[in-house]
């Protein structure tokens, strides 16, 4: 045992022993992540290249599946679905975030029952509130339709709101920047909470107003908090399946898109895999012009 | 070491020469002689269903100690892709209960043991199933079976007798009554529709399209094979089923609308003879009557008349006559586990005798029929717990069994199997096209056109 030791010590470095060492402690996660995650996308990537077949041979296609991917209109329109629910729903959350956490950043009465209530879309289970707002949005049942034809008499008709595909993604949009604002607001109200007090006060003496004293101050102040922000809801929105899924399967972004192409109807696996690569290209592309300009690292 | 390689091969050996011979002299099947867990799926979700089946499954495990039988309910829209994912994952359970659509797509696939559910049928006794429900599950070859047919509905459509009376309409039967009577009792404004018939992607909107499609004499393929589903019959079908959709409720709609009728909402709707005991009676019909959290809104009170007021149209007509059902059957997936088939083919001996067989059609009086006549003869049959026999009367209990015998499909056309239109019913296809014309608003010939090559891509 001691003989083992001191030529492990006479072979290696100290430093070298510390780099083994290091890698020791990773190498679970390693593995975790080599197998988990890598290995499904490249097994993925494989697959796109192929004319899957459950029960039989796989036929190779080479470029084929991203071809037809890239040529079908779906597919098109499914990006822009994609993008139009990504962009407002990022704008939503974040700007909805700010103003919220701007307002919580003020003192008043039953302040801290207010902001951890606030909480309470972002933490409720995503199952049980989609549940809750079908329910709202049933067009002869629903408490929606009733007030607005019965109640108001804003509209004449009663119609679907959360079931038209039209009208279906601007529900999905205003369900998720309900249900995430709360994040932003987290992050903004931390970092407003850091900004430091004098700067406000020298603003006040030098006469600034409201909207000069959040445009010089504020702003900049959580300007890569935001950054941040943007970042992680855009990557976390393109991906989006379950909360647009659950809450009506009519808003073909390309996550559901996707799913229907590989596991509905004709199931072609080879085209939804393709379809995965495209996306995650378009991702990957997109985040590292967005790291580049914006969190200029 | 060596000794203890010699007792190992000398086992292998046993097992391999020995065994086969005690098997070979055992009674009717293969017997159980060592503990088995096998898995069963069923279409049934509804929680009191699954205690039900949970019983059975329990006293027949008392019987039969070996085995083990773990009951998994999955939804009949999940099923298809569950049933691929698991035989690729090499995770097939070793019984399934499926519509028998399904188990003649699933059959063709090579998904399925036919040797076990034929051998399970000529043991029972061919001779005692309705010819047409067996029809329905046997493969290309005849007298060969994807599945065992074990019970069905009949679907049609289900209206307000009281309000088609007072205006002076015809029972909806003909294509024209039908357009008639949705038309005149599609009221918006008052919250008020004419008919339900599914615009959504599932298996529902299927059963619609189907009963339509039979009666303008519109099939998928011909007795050939041939696909010629965009033809002239079939256009006017699809036009047909359009314009009715109009008169539905707004956006896409399956079953779940049933709601909408029982609350009175709405004149005529689709649906199978499982309706029967939530129109007759009240604790059944709760669930459809979710009033309590919006009191000034559409909860409604149980409707005790409802059911003296609703009749049922089941068949539809236009060029010819057309009835609907669906069979549903039990499978045996070719899992290569002969001893877990064994187990299975036991568990599905069990589940034909009479005390168990009732057991099971009794969780849904009305919506599950037996296919053994004699059962439906039986005593203690008729004489279900929720009391429908004697409220719709033994005749028209009668009439609606007599109905599985004579179900129409997409996938027999002349007595010939069409094994690729069950594919196409378990891919959902037309589902998807009814959805792109009614909520998507494609064009009806680019729909058509769109169905058509994704029927090709199936054959």
């Amino acid at each position: 045992m001691i003989q083992t030791e001191t030529t492990l010590a006479s072979r290696f470095t100290l430093r070298q022993r510390e780099q083994i060492f290091g890698w020791a402690l990773i190498l679970p996660a390693v593995v975790i992540i080599l197998s988990m995650i890598l290995y499904p996308i490249i097994y993925n990537m494989y697959l796109s290249f192929f004319d899957v077949n459950f029960h039989g041979k796989n036929t190779y296609l080479g470029l084929e599946n991203h071809k037809e991917v890239a040529l079908d209109p779906f597919f098109w329109k499914a990006v822009g679905t994609t993008v139009l629910y990504v962009v407002f729903t990022t704008v939503g959350t974040t700007l909805l975030g700010l103003i919220v956490a701007m307002a919580m950043n003020k003192r008043f009465p039953l302040r801290w029952l207010v902001r951890s209530l606030i909480l309470f879309p972002y933490v409720a289970p995503v199952i049980s509130v989609v549940f809750a707002w079908q329910f709202l949005f049933d067009p002869v049942q629903g408490i929606v339709m009733d007030l607005m034809v019965e109640k108001l008499g804003i509209f004449s008709e009663r119609f679907n709101l959360i079931g038209s595909p039209k009208s279906a993604v601007w529900i999905a949009v205003t369900f998720s920047i309900w249900k995430n604002f709360p994040f932003a607001y987290l992050m903004f109200l931390s970092r407003l909470q850091a900004i430091d007090k004098n700067m406000y006060e020298a603003a006040d003496i030098d006469g600034a107003n409201g909207w000069a004293k959040f445009r010089y101050i504020t702003l900049p102040e959580v300007y890569f908090v935001m950054g941040a922000l943007v970042l992680l809801r855009i990557i976390w929105n393109f991906n989006k399946f379950e909360e647009i899924y659950l809450l009506t399967t009519n808003v073909k972004v390309l996550s559901v898109y996707t799913y229907f192409k590989a596991f509905i109807g004709t199931m072609e696996m080879g085209q939804g895999s393709a379809l995965v690569v495209i996306q995650f290209l378009l991702l990957i592309g997109f985040i590292l012009i967005y790291v580049k300009r914006v969190l200029k690292w | 070491m060596k000794q203890v390689l010699r007792l190992f091969i000398s086992m292998l050996l046993f097992t391999a020469l020995v065994l086969p011979v005690f098997a070979g002299g055992d009674q009717e099947g293969a017997a159980v002689d060592e503990p088995v867990t096998i898995e069963f799926w069923t279409s049934q979700t509804q929680s009191d269903r699954i205690a039900t089946i949970q019983v059975l499954i329990d006293t027949f495990q008392v019987m039969n100690p070996n085995i083990t039988i773990k009951l998994i309910p999955v939804d009949e829209n999940d099923i298809p892709t569950n049933i691929n994912t698991a035989a690729a994952a090499g995770t097939m359970p070793a019984l399934i209960e499926i519509a028998a659509e399904n188990a003649v797509a699933f059959g063709t696939e090579g998904l399925l043991d036919i040797d076990a559910a034929t051998g399970s049928i000529n043991e029972i006794g061919a001779e005692r199933f309705y010819a047409g429900t067996l029809k329905l599950n046997e493969s290309t070859k005849a007298g060969e079976y994807y599945g065992m047919p074990y019970h069905g509905w009949v679907q049609g459509i289900w209206y307000r007798a009281d309000w088609f009376e007072e205006a002076g309409l015809n029972p909806p039967s003909t294509w024209e009554d039908i357009e008639k009577a949705a038309a005149y009792f599609y009221k918006p404004s008052e919250n008020k529709y004419g008919i339900l018939v599914g615009t959504k992607e599932e298996t529902y909107a299927e059963q619609c399209f189907t009963q339509f499609a039979m009666s303008n004499g519109a099939g998928l393929f011909d007795k050939n094979g041939k696909l010629i589903f965009n033809s002239p019959e079939m256009k006017e079908v699809v036009e047909y089923y359009a314009r009715l959709a109009k008169y539905n409720p707004p956006g896409p709609q399956t079953w779940r609308a049933r709601d909408y009728y029982l609350q009175g909402r709405m004149a005529m709707f689709f649906y199978s003879t499982y309706i029967m005991d939530d129109l007759a009676l009240q604790e059944d019909a709760a669930g459809s009557l979710t009033g309590e959290n919006f009191s000034e809104l559409a909860g409604a009170d149980f409707d005790p008349d409802l059911v003296e007021h609703t009749r049922l149209a089941s068949t539809i007509s236009n060029s010819q006559d057309a009835g609907y059902g669906v069979v549903n059957s039990l499978a045996f997936p070719d899992h290569g586990d002969a001893l877990k088939t064994a187990a299975a083919q036991r568990f599905v001996r069990y589940l034909y005798t009479p005390n168990a067989y009732i057991t099971w059609l009794h969780m849904a009086p009305g919506g599950m029929n037996p296919v053994l006549a004699e059962i439906a003869g039986n005593e203690r049959f008729q004489n279900d717990p929720k009391g429908l026999f004697q409220h719709y009367g033994k005749e028209k209990m009668q009439e609606i069994i007599s109905g599985l015998n004579s179900i129409e499909t997409f996938s027999i056309v002349e007595g010939n199997r069409i094994a690729a239109a069950s594919i196409i019913y378990s891919k959902m296809v037309i589902p998807q096209m009814i959805y792109k014309i009614t909520q998507e608003g494609m064009g009806i010939d680019q729909a058509m056109a769109w169905a058509e090559a994704e029927m090709a891509k199936l054959q």
